[in-house]
C-alpha cells in the first residue's frame, strides 16, 4: 500500500488531470478517479493511504453523498473535501452532516488545496 | 407593463366599460365580454322583475275595459227601453184619444167646426201636443178643420199618408213639413159615418213635445238620443248627426220587437255603443226607430282617471326598479371585473416572475455547466504558470498548444451556456418571429446536459422532417417548453427516458409531445394541475404556478395543451400550436 497525499474523485477528466499535474509539481502525490465506484474501490483497497480526499458531487454513476457515505464507512478518519461546480444549501448541509470536512465551490485555487494539505498534515502530527 | 398595487387598489366605477384593453391581461381574464354580461344581467333582471308588474297592469286595464263595456251596455239598454216606452206611450195616448172621440161622437157633430174646435181645446188641455184637428172624407177632401192654419177645403187625395190612412184603422206618419212648412206628425183614425162611408179624424202633433219626451232621457252630452225613420232620416235633432230631416248614414238595424244594444263594427276603437228600438204601439206600427248612442267616455271617465293614475304609479315604480336594477347590475359586474382584473394582474406578474423562477430552478445545471469549465480554465492556466515557475525549459510548444486548446474549449462551453441564457430575455409583448423548434428544444436541453449524464436519463428528440419553422412568439414558446421539460426532468428518476416528438399536422398546426417516464400524476391531481398555486411539491420549491402559466401562454399562442398521465408510468404533455400565429387584431 502506497501512501499518497490526495485522492481526487471527479468526472471532469481534464480538470482532475490538470489538478494532479499541478500538485505533482509541488511534490504532492495524487491519484485521480473519474467516477464514484473506482474511487470507492481505491479507498477499499488502500484504506488509510490517502491524507485527504477531494470529492465532486455530480458523478456519472452515483451522487457524491453516496460516495461520501461509503468512504466514511471504509475509512472514517480521512478528511473528505467536497469540490463541486454547484451545490445547493441542502447538498451542503447533507454533506457536512455525513462528515465532510468542508464544502468548496469550483473553481478552487491551488493554494487553497495546498493549505488544506498542510493543515491536515499538521493535525495528524 | 407591470401594474403597481396602487393601480390595482383604484376602484374605478364602470371600470369594465372604460378600462384600457390590455391583451396580456385579457388572456388571464375568466370572462371576456363584460359589457355583454352587464347588458344581459340588466335584461334578465328587468324582465323577471318587471314582467309580472306589466302583466298585472295589462290585466287590470282589460278588466276595467270589460266592466266599462258591460256597464255601458246595461245603461244604454235601460235608457233605450225607458225612452221607447215614453215615446210609445206618447203616441198611443194621443191615438187612443182620437179613437175615443170618433167612437163617442157622431159624424155630424164632428164635421161642425165649432164642435171640433172645442174638442181640440179639450184634447190640448187633457193631453197636450195637438196642433189641429180635421175631418177628411173618403175622397180626400177636408170636411172640417180646427186649428191655427186655414186649411179648409184642401184635398189630400194624392198624399201618401192619406192613402195609407184609408187602408188601416190607425195611422202614424213620419215627421214631415207638408203644406204648412212646419215639421209635424200626423196621426189619424179611420171610422165610418151613418152611411157606411169611411172618414178620417186626423190630428197634427207638435213635434216639440215628442222631441222633449225623447230628449228628457238624454242624461248628459255623452248620450245622443234621437229618432230616425226606416230610411235613416232624422226625425228629431241629434247631437252627432245634426238637424231634423238630415239623412244619416246609419245602417238601419235589423227589426226587433225588443230593445237591442250593439257595438257597431265600423266604430273606431269601439268608443260608443248603440241602443235601438223599433217603436210600435198596440194599434199600429210607427215609422220611428229610437236610437241611443252612448259614448264610453261617460262611464270610462272615472275609471280612465283611476287607470291613468294607476299607470303613472306603475310607470314610476318601473322606472325606479330599472334604476335600481341598472345600479345593482353595474355594481356587481364592476366588482366582478375588478376581481377578475386583479386576478389577471397577479397572474401576469406571476407569469413574468415565473420565467425568472424557472431559470432559477435551472441554476444548479447552469452553475455546473459554467463552473466546471471555469475550474478547468483555472487549473489549465495555473498549470501553464506552474510550467514557467517549476520548469526552466517549459517551451514544449506541443503541450502548450494543447493546454491553450483546452482553455478555448472550456471558454466556448461557458459561452454556449451564457448565450442560451441570454435567449431567455424577458419578453412580454407578443413578438412574432420565425422559430426553429428543433433549435429551441436543443437549447433548453443543453441546460440539463449534466443532469442527463449523472441521472443516466435517456433523452431522444424526434423532429419530423416536414416540420416547418413556425411564426410565433419565441420567448413564450421557450418558456412553455422550458416549463414542461423542467417538470419532466424533476419527475424522471435515474435511468428514465424523456422523449420529445415534434410533428406537423397539415395544413397549419404542429404538435410537440413531451413524454417522460417519471412518477406520473394521479387522476385527482390531473384535473387540478392547471389551477394556479396547485403544487404537489409541498416541501420543495414549487410555486404551483408553472403549469397554470404554461396553460395561459399556450392560449396566448392560440394553441392548446393536453395531458395524459398514469401514476408510476409517466406523463405525456402535448402542445398543439398554429404554424402561423395570428395577431390579436387579425384573430
Amino acid at each position: 500500500m502506497k501512501q499518497i497525499d490526495i485522492l481526487i474523485i471527479d468526472d471532469e477528466i481534464k480538470f482532475a488531470d490538470m489538478l494532479s499535474r499541478r500538485l505533482s509539481l509541488r511534490d504532492i502525490t495524487c491519484r485521480a478517479c473519474y467516477d464514484g465506484l473506482s474511487g470507492i474501490q481505491w479507498v477499499k483497497e488502500n484504506s488509510g493511504a490517502a491524507t485527504l480526499i477531494l470529492l465532486d458531487l455530480k458523478l456519472p454513476d452515483m451522487y457524491g453523498t453516496q460516495v461520501l457515505a461509503h468512504i466514511k464507512e471504509l475509512d472514517p478518519a480521512v478528511p473528505v473535501y467536497i469540490i463541486t461546480g454547484h451545490g445547493t444549501r441542502e447538498d451542503e448541509k447533507e454533506c457536512l452532516a455525513q462528515g465532510a470536512a468542508e464544502f468548496i465551490h469550483k473553481p478552487v485555487s491551488i493554494e487553497k488545496i495546498t493549505t488544506l494539505l498542510t493543515h491536515v498534515r499538521g493535525e495528524v502530527q | 407593463m407591470i401594474r403597481t398595487p396602487q393601480m390595482l387598489q383604484k376602484q374605478e366605477w364602470l371600470a369594465f366599460l372604460f378600462h384600457r384593453h390590455n391583451a396580456h391581461l385579457a388572456s388571464f381574464h375568466t370572462f371576456s365580454n363584460y359589457p355583454r354580461i352587464w347588458i344581459i344581467s340588466i335584461i334578465i333582471l328587468a324582465v323577471t322583475s318587471l314582467s309580472p308588474l306589466v302583466m298585472a297592469t295589462f290585466i287590470n286595464n282589460r278588466l276595467i275595459h270589460k266592466s266599462v263595456d258591460s256597464e255601458l251596455v246595461l245603461q244604454t239598454d235601460r235608457v233605450t227601453s225607458n225612452a221607447k216606452r215614453s215615446v210609445r206611450f206618447f203616441l198611443e195616448e194621443r191615438l187612443n184619444a182620437l179613437r175615443f172621440v170618433v167612437n163617442e161622437l157622431p159624424y155630424y157633430s164632428l164635421i161642425d167646426n165649432e164642435h171640433l174646435t172645442k174638442i181640440l181645446i179639450n184634447l190640448k188641455l187633457g193631453f197636450g201636443g195637438f196642433t189641429d184637428l180635421s175631418i177628411i172624407d173618403s175622397d180626400g177632401s177636408q170636411v172640417a178643420y180646427a186649428g191655427p192654419f186655414n186649411l179648409e177645403g184642401k184635398n189630400y187625395k194624392t198624399q201618401s199618408w192619406f192613402k195609407q190612412s184609408m187602408e188601416k184603422d190607425n195611422f202614424i206618419s213620419e215627421v214631415f213639413t207638408g203644406y204648412r212648412d212646419v215639421p209635424h206628425i200626423i196621426i189619424a183614425v179611420r171610422s165610418q159615418n151613418a152611411y157606411g162611408r169611411y172618414y178620417l179624424l186626423r190630428a197634427t202633433l207638435d213635434t216639440q213635445r215628442l222631441m222633449d219626451t225623447v230628449l228628457s232621457y238624454k242624461s248628459n252630452f255623452h248620450t245622443d238620443i234621437f229618432l230616425i225613420n226606416h230610411t235613416g232620416i232624422l226625425q228629431t235633432p241629434s247631437t252627432n248627426y245634426g238637424k231634423i230631416f238630415t239623412p244619416t248614414q246609419i245602417d238601419i238595424p235589423a227589426f226587433s220587437d225588443t230593445t237591442q244594444v250593439i257595438t257597431p263594427e265600423n266604430n273606431k276603437d269601439k268608443s260608443y255603443v248603440v241602443g235601438y228600438s223599433y217603436i210600435a204601439t198596440e194599434a199600429v206600427t210607427t215609422p220611428f226607430i229610437l236610437m241611443v248612442h252612448k259614448k264610453k267616455s261617460e262611464v270610462m271617465g272615472t275609471w280612465l282617471n283611476l287607470g291613468k293614475t294607476f299607470n303613472w304609479i306603475i310607470g314610476f315604480c318601473c322606472l325606479v326598479m330599472m334604476v335600481i336594477i341598472t345600479l345593482v347590475s353595474t355594481y356587481m359586474v364592476n366588482q366582478l371585473f375588478l376581481a377578475d382584473q386583479s386576478k389577471a394582474e397577479t397572474m401576469l406578474k406571476m407569469e413574468q416572475s415565473q420565467q425568472l423562477a424557472c431559470i432559477g430552478q435551472l441554476s444548479a445545471g447552469i452553475a455546473h455547466e459554467i463552473n466546471n469549465p471555469l475550474a478547468l480554465i483555472n487549473e489549465t492556466t495555473g498549470y501553464l504558470k506552474d510550467l514557467y515557475h517549476y520548469k526552466d525549459t517549459p517551451r514544449d510548444d506541443k503541450e502548450i498548444i494543447e493546454l491553450l486548446n483546452d482553455i478555448l474549449e472550456a471558454v466556448s462551453r461557458c459561452g454556449t451556456i451564457t448565450s442560451q441564457l441570454l435567449g431567455f430575455v424577458r419578453q412580454f409583448d407578443v413578438q412574432i418571429s420565425s422559430v426553429n423548434v428543433e433549435q429551441l428544444i436543443t437549447g433548453i436541453l443543453s441546460f440539463h446536459k449534466k443532469e442527463t449524464e449523472y441521472k443516466g436519463i435517456h433523452v431522444t428528440t424526434a423532429i419530423a422532417p416536414d416540420v416547418p419553422d413556425i411564426k410565433t412568439d419565441r420567448g413564450k414558446l421557450q418558456q412553455i417548453l422550458l416549463n414542461l421539460i423542467n417538470n419532466a426532468f424533476q419527475a424522471i428518476e435515474v435511468n428514465g427516458c424523456l422523449d420529445i416528438t415534434v410533428s406537423h399536422l397539415p395544413p397549419n398546426t404542429i404538435s410537440i409531445e413531451i413524454k417522460d417516464t417519471g412518477c406520473g400524476i394521479s387522476e385527482e391531481n390531473l384535473q387540478r394541475i392547471h389551477e394556479p398555486f396547485f403544487s404537489t411539491k409541498k416541501e420543495r420549491k414549487g410555486t404551483g404556478l408553472g403549469l397554470s402559466i404554461t396553460y395561459g401562454l399556450v392560449k396566448k399562442l392560440q394553441g392548446s395543451i393536453r395531458v395524459e398521465s398514469s401514476e408510476g408510468v409517466g406523463t405525456i404533455f402535448t402542445v398543439t400550436l398554429p404554424v402561423k400565429l395570428q395577431k390579436e387584431d387579425e384573430a
